[in-house]
């Protein structure tokens, strides 16, 4: 009797047809709009809000950092607070305050992030594709010293602009990568400093436990030979490409970083442009992120009721 | 030797086609609920898929997990990925039949049992709810509603996010049968 039924139950089966509609979208390739100091494909959905702290302590290690400054501590190098708002699920806008890392400082950024193409579950679309772009200002009081980074003659000089094509693939539920071609330009930077620079960045997730991952994120800034040797000659300024490690917690709502990084800014213009300080020498720091999102698409109660 | 082997194949597969004689459903509205005081969230897919076997009475019905939509899209990526974990569960399953050996070619209104199993979340639990079936002209309506307790499913719900989440969803399926065109 019982394998009569288990028999015309796996008939049942086969007459079951998977009625899969179309190309369906790959979700969650990243928790987060950020990984370590890079943006990820991820824009944040219609009508909720993203409200980001991100904070940067000093040296760990290295002359500026031991016990005396408490690892870095004692310091911070940069703190940025920041609003990114869903006008759909494709697009997003944002805005931020950041301390700034070096003599910019007082930044006031303004950026868009658009999901040009999103990833199918059946590789009918192998990668997600967004861009973003921003505009960051500078607040800080002008320099009369001509060859300072911040010696504004007027506004326009106070601006600078991030463009980057974010390219990712989430290869499994567990790993997912990014890379990032990009291009900043500085209206004003410091004398023999470049205005326009290309960029490429990698970066990556694994998870390790349902809520837990590891992300990676590298940039490497193109910079000419030979204004990266006068920095070095003239002003004894080297300069490095940011590498960040992290650990990434997600709680329903929050997403939380602990991270390391050599960069000490975490405005994009800067980071990629301004990292001074280097891993091996211990100028490193800790840093963290959290984000909370908010929903502004309340179900009322009472709405739900009338509906049976 | 093989003209009898062939016969003998005919024979069951006559034999087959004459026992079962199966509806089926297709793009079933599928809708659950998560009530608490702090939120309510409704998740709806239109992609429950079903068989009906008019003569043994037993049923199956699935439901792809991604398909459910939500309101709010980030509920949606954590229902996914943490939740019910779609990747690796992809589908929703229920293996049962109809209880009482009611004749399902008669035409009317009737209240049935439906026994059987619910797989979610790869946990398998028996279930037993209670169906309307409005048979008319060789198809059926079925409509069911019942609950599910989330932990029974081992689905982990974080302590910060304990009180959005109910304990207990409530699960509304609502079905056409018709008979299979060929």
């Amino acid at each position: 009797m019982s394998t009569n039924q288990l028999f015309s139950q796996t008939d049942l089966e086969k007459e079951l047809t998977n009625n899969v509609t179309g190309h369906e979208k790959v979700s969650a390739t990243f928790k987060s709009t950020k990984l370590i100091n890079g943006h990820t494909n991820e824009t944040i959905f219609k009508n909720e809000l993203d409200f980001k702290v991100d904070h940067r302590f000093g040296d760990i290690a290295g002359d500026n950092g031991g016990i005396r400054r408490f690892f870095g501590l004692d310091n911070s190098t940069d703190v940025r607070i920041g609003f990114e708002y869903g006008l759909s699920d494709r697009l997003s806008i944002g805005i931020a305050r950041a301390k700034g890392a070096t003599e910019v400082t007082q930044l006031y950024e303004g950026s868009i992030k658009y999901r040009l193409l999103e990833q199918t579950t059946d590789d009918y679309i192998p990668v997600a594709i967004t861009i973003f772009g921003s505009n960051t200002i500078a607040a800080v009081e002008a320099s009369d010293e001509p060859t300072s980074p911040i010696a504004y003659q007027n506004f326009r000089d106070r601006m600078n602009f991030v463009s980057q094509i974010i390219l990712a693939r989430k290869f499994n539920s567990n790993i997912s990568f990014t890379i990032t071609p990009g291009y900043v330009h500085r209206n004003f930077t410091a004398f023999r400093d470049q205005n326009d620079l290309f960029t490429i960045g990698a970066g990556g997730r694994a998870k390790i436990s349902k809520r837990m991952s590891i992300v990676v994120d590298y940039y490497l800034p193109f910079r000419n030979k030979s204004d990266k040797a006068y920095f070095e000659e003239v002003n004894g300024v080297k300069f490095y490409n940011p590498l960040g490690v992290g650990l990434e917690i997600e709680t329903g709502g929050h997403v939380f970083h602990m991270n390391f990084t050599n960069a000490t800014a975490i405005q994009e213009m800067q980071y990629l442009t301004q990292t001074n300080s280097s891993w091996l020498k211990g100028q490193y720091r800790w840093g963290f992120s959290i984000s909370r999102r908010f929903s502004f698409d309340h179900q009322k109660k009472d709405l739900r009721e009338k509906k049976y | 030797m093989k003209k009898i082997i062939i016969i003998l194949n005919l024979l069951l597969i006559s034999q087959a086609l004459f026992a079962q004689k199966l509806i089926i459903s297709k793009n079933a509205p599928v809708t659950f609920f998560s009530s608490t005081i702090l939120e309510d969230i409704e998740g709806k897919s239109a992609e429950g898929n079903s068989v009906l076997d008019l003569s043994t009475r037993n049923i199956l019905f699935r439901v792809r997990n991604s398909s459910f939509q939500f309101k709010k899209k980030l509920m949606q990526e954590h229902f996914n990925e943490n939740y019910i974990e779609s990747e690796k569960y992809p589908y929703s399953t229920f293996k049962g039949k109809i209880v009482e050996n009611i004749d399902l070619s008669k035409e009317g209104t009737f209240q049935v049992n439906i026994q059987g199993n619910l797989d979610i979340h790869g946990i398998s639990k028996p279930y037993q709810t209670k169906a309307t079936l409005v048979i008319h002209n060789g198809s059926i309506d079925a409509k069911t509603v019942f609950k599910v307790k989330v932990a029974d499913h081992q689905i982990k719900v974080p302590s910060l996010v304990f009180k959005n989440i109910a304990e207990y969803v409530e699960v509304r399926i609502s079905a056409l049968y018709q008979p299979k065109s060929l």
